[in-house]
C-alpha cells in the first residue's frame, strides 16, 4: 500500500492564448510578416507537486478556472506538462465526460463494442460483456437501435455502464456522479464504492463539498494553478471557504450548496 | 529506441481499437442501405461503369485494353486520394474522444488507411467482373499485384499519419492537399500515358512514386511485364522514406494535439 499511484513533480502547465486565433498556414505565413506578439502565456498549474498513494481516494477542489481539468488531462496523458514530472503507476481509466466517444449513426450495441474498445478492451472481451452492459443500462429493447435519438441520460447510462466494466487501476472521476436522476446517482455511487473496496485509486474532482468529506482520505486545494493546501479533507475544505469571495454574512451552507 | 518499439509496441496491443474504428467508418458509410453490403460492391460498379463510358467515348486512346488500363489506374488512384483524404481529418473527426481518453494518436490514421484498403479490395473484386466482361485473361505476372499494393499502403499511411496531425494545427491544408489531389489525377498515369506530355515534365513526374506504382499495376496486370528492379527498389525506398519522414513530421506535432483540438 505504499507504493504511489501518481506523483507530481514541480509541474507547469502553461497555454498559449492566441488573440486571434491563428489555424491556417496562410495565416502563419502572413504572421512571419506581421510579426507582433500575438500571443501570451496563461499558467494554468504554477509548480504543483503531490503524490498519490495507491488505493487512496484523493479529492481535488478549487473554484471554476483553477486548473482541476488540467490536471486530470495531465494524468490522462492528453496534455503534455511543459515542466516537471508525472508519473503514473497502473492503467488509467477517465470517467471525464461521459460518452464523449459515441457515433449516433451507429446502435446501441455497435457504441458499446466502440467505447469498450476505446477504453481498452479488446472486441472479444467487450463483446462477452454487451448483454451484461445492456441489462445494467436498461436499454436492452434498444439493442439494435441507432442511438441518435437517445436522451441525455440514456446516454450517459449507457456510457457509465460501460466505463465501469472496465478494471482500471486508478479512476479519474470529473464530476459524474452529478449527472443522471437520483436513481441513476445511487447506482453510481454503488459502483464507485465497489472501486474503492477493490483497492482502486480514485481521483474525485467535484463542487460538492458534502461528497469530498464523507468519501475522500485526503484532498488537495487547487487556487489559481497552485497548490494551497493539502491534507484531511475537512482542513482543505475549511482552507477552500477562505478562498470563495463570501460575502460576510453568508452562512456556512450556503458556502455548501455550491 | 527502446521507447520507439515499446511505442510500436503499444500500437500493436491496441489493434481492437484499430480495427473497430475501421469497421465502424465502413458501416457509417454504407448506413441506411436497404443493399447494405451489395451496395458496397455496387456503388464502385456503378462510378466506375460511368467514368468508364465517359473516358472511352472523350479520351480516344490507343493505349491497349484501354478500359481495363482506366478502370485498374482509378482504382489504384482511389486508394491513395481516399486514403489520405479520410486519414486528413481522422483525429479533428474525434477531437471529442481524443480531448478525453488517451490512445496513441497514430491509430486513427492507420485505422483510416486500413478502411481506405478494404474499399479497394471491394473495387478490385468490381474489377474483376469488368475483366470478365471483357473475356481479359491475365497474364502469370498479376500475382505481383499485392506487393504493389502492401507498397501503395505504406506510400498511403506515410501521407496520412502527418496530414492527420497537421490538419489539426493548420485547418486550411484539408483545401491544400484536396488541390493537390485533383491535379494529381490528371497528370498521373491514369486516364492517359504520361507520354503525352513535355518529355522535361516526364521526367519530373516519374519521380513520384504514385507514378511508378501505377505504371508498374498496369504493367504487371494486363502486359506480362516484371517491372525493373531499380522500379521496385525505387517503389519501396521511396514509399519507407515517405513514411519515416511522415512519422517524424507526426512526432513532431503529436504532443500537442490535445490542446490544439
Amino acid at each position: 500500500m505504499d507504493a504511489n499511484a501518481i506523483e507530481f513533480e514541480n509541474v507547469t502547465k502553461t497555454f498559449r492564448i492566441h488573440h486571434e486565433k491563428i489555424n491556417s498556414v496562410f495565416e502563419h505565413v502572413s504572421n512571419i510578416f506581421n510579426r507582433q506578439n500575438q500571443f501570451e502565456r496563461l499558467t494554468v498549474l504554477n509548480d504543483v507537486s503531490f503524490t498519490v498513494k495507491q488505493g487512496e481516494m484523493f479529492g481535488i477542489i478549487g473554484r471554476n478556472g483553477a486548473g482541476k481539468t488540467t490536471l486530470l488531462r495531465l494524468i490522462a496523458n492528453i496534455f503534455k506538462a511543459d515542466k516537471g514530472i508525472v508519473r503514473t503507476n497502473g492503467s488509467i481509466i477517465p470517467l471525464i465526460q461521459l460518452g464523449a466517444g459515441f457515433e449516433s449513426d451507429l446502435t446501441t450495441r455497435d457504441n458499446i463494442i466502440l467505447y469498450g474498445v476505446i477504453l481498452g478492451f479488446s472486441r472479444k472481451e467487450i463483446t462477452e460483456k454487451v448483454e451484461d452492459i445492456l441489462k445494467f443500462a436498461e436499454l436492452e429493447k434498444f439493442a439494435d437501435t441507432k442511438i441518435k435519438n437517445f436522451s441525455s441520460g440514456m446516454y450517459s447510462r449507457l456510457a457509465f455502464s460501460t466505463a465501469i466494466q472496465v478494471d482500471p487501476d486508478i479512476l479519474l472521476v470529473d464530476e459524474v456522479l452529478a449527472v443522471g436522476d437520483e436513481s441513476f446517482k445511487q447506482k453510481s455511487l454503488e459502483a464507485f464504492m465497489s472501486f474503492r473496496k477493490k483497492g482502486k485509486t480514485i481521483l474525485y474532482v467535484s463542487h460538492s463539498l458534502e461528497s469530498i468529506k464523507e468519501l475522500c482520505d485526503r484532498a488537495l486545494l487547487l487556487h489559481k494553478g497552485s497548490v494551497q493546501s493539502i491534507g484531511p479533507p475537512a482542513a482543505v475544505v475549511d482552507a477552500y471557504m477562505k478562498v470563495l469571495p463570501s460575502h460576510p454574512d453568508r452562512k456556512k451552507t450556503d458556502v455548501m450548496r455550491l | 529506441m527502446l521507447e520507439r518499439v515499446s511505442h510500436l509496441n503499444k500500437i500493436w496491443n491496441r489493434r481492437s481499437l484499430i480495427r473497430t474504428f475501421a469497421i465502424n467508418d465502413l458501416k457509417i458509410r454504407y448506413r441506411n442501405s436497404i443493399l447494405g453490403f451489395f451496395w458496397s460492391i455496387l456503388e464502385p460498379l456503378l462510378m466506375l461503369s460511368v467514368l468508364y463510358i465517359i473516358f472511352t467515348n472523350v479520351v480516344k486512346s490507343d493505349i491497349p485494353y484501354y478500359p481495363l488500363y482506366l478502370l485498374l489506374g482509378l482504382i489504384m488512384w482511389n486508394m491513395l486520394s481516399r486514403g489520405t483524404s479520410m486519414g486528413l481529418h481522422s483525429i479533428m473527426s474525434r477531437g471529442g474522444i481524443i480531448t478525453k481518453i488517451y490512445f496513441p494518436r497514430e491509430i486513427p490514421a492507420i485505422s483510416s488507411c486500413i478502411t481506405a484498403s478494404i474499399m479497394l479490395l471491394l473495387e478490385l473484386v468490381v474489377f474483376s467482373i469488368f475483366l470478365v466482361a471483357f473475356q481479359f485473361v491475365p497474364p502469370l505476372t498479376m500475382a505481383l499485384l499485392p506487393i504493389i499494393l502492401i507498397i501503395e499502403f505504406i506510400l498511403v499511411l506515410g501521407l496520412s499519419l502527418p496530414l492527420s496531425v497537421l490538419n489539426v494545427y493548420f485547418r486550411d491544408i484539408q483545401y491544400i492537399w484536396a488541390l493537390i489531389v485533383h491535379a494529381g489525377f490528371f497528370l498521373m498515369p491514369i486516364i492517359y500515358r504520361a507520354e503525352i506530355f513535355p518529355e522535361r515534365l516526364q521526367t519530373i513526374l516519374s519521380l513520384i512514386p504514385m507514378t511508378r506504382i501505377l505504371d508498374m499495376a498496369h504493367d504487371v496486370t494486363l502486359y506480362n511485364i516484371i517491372p525493373s528492379a531499380t522500379d521496385w527498389a525505387y517503389i519501396i525506398a521511396s514509399s519507407l522514406a515517405i513514411l519515416c519522414v511522415g512519422y517524424l513530421i507526426f512526432k513532431r506535432f503529436e504532443a500537442r494535439v490535445g490542446e490544439e483540438l
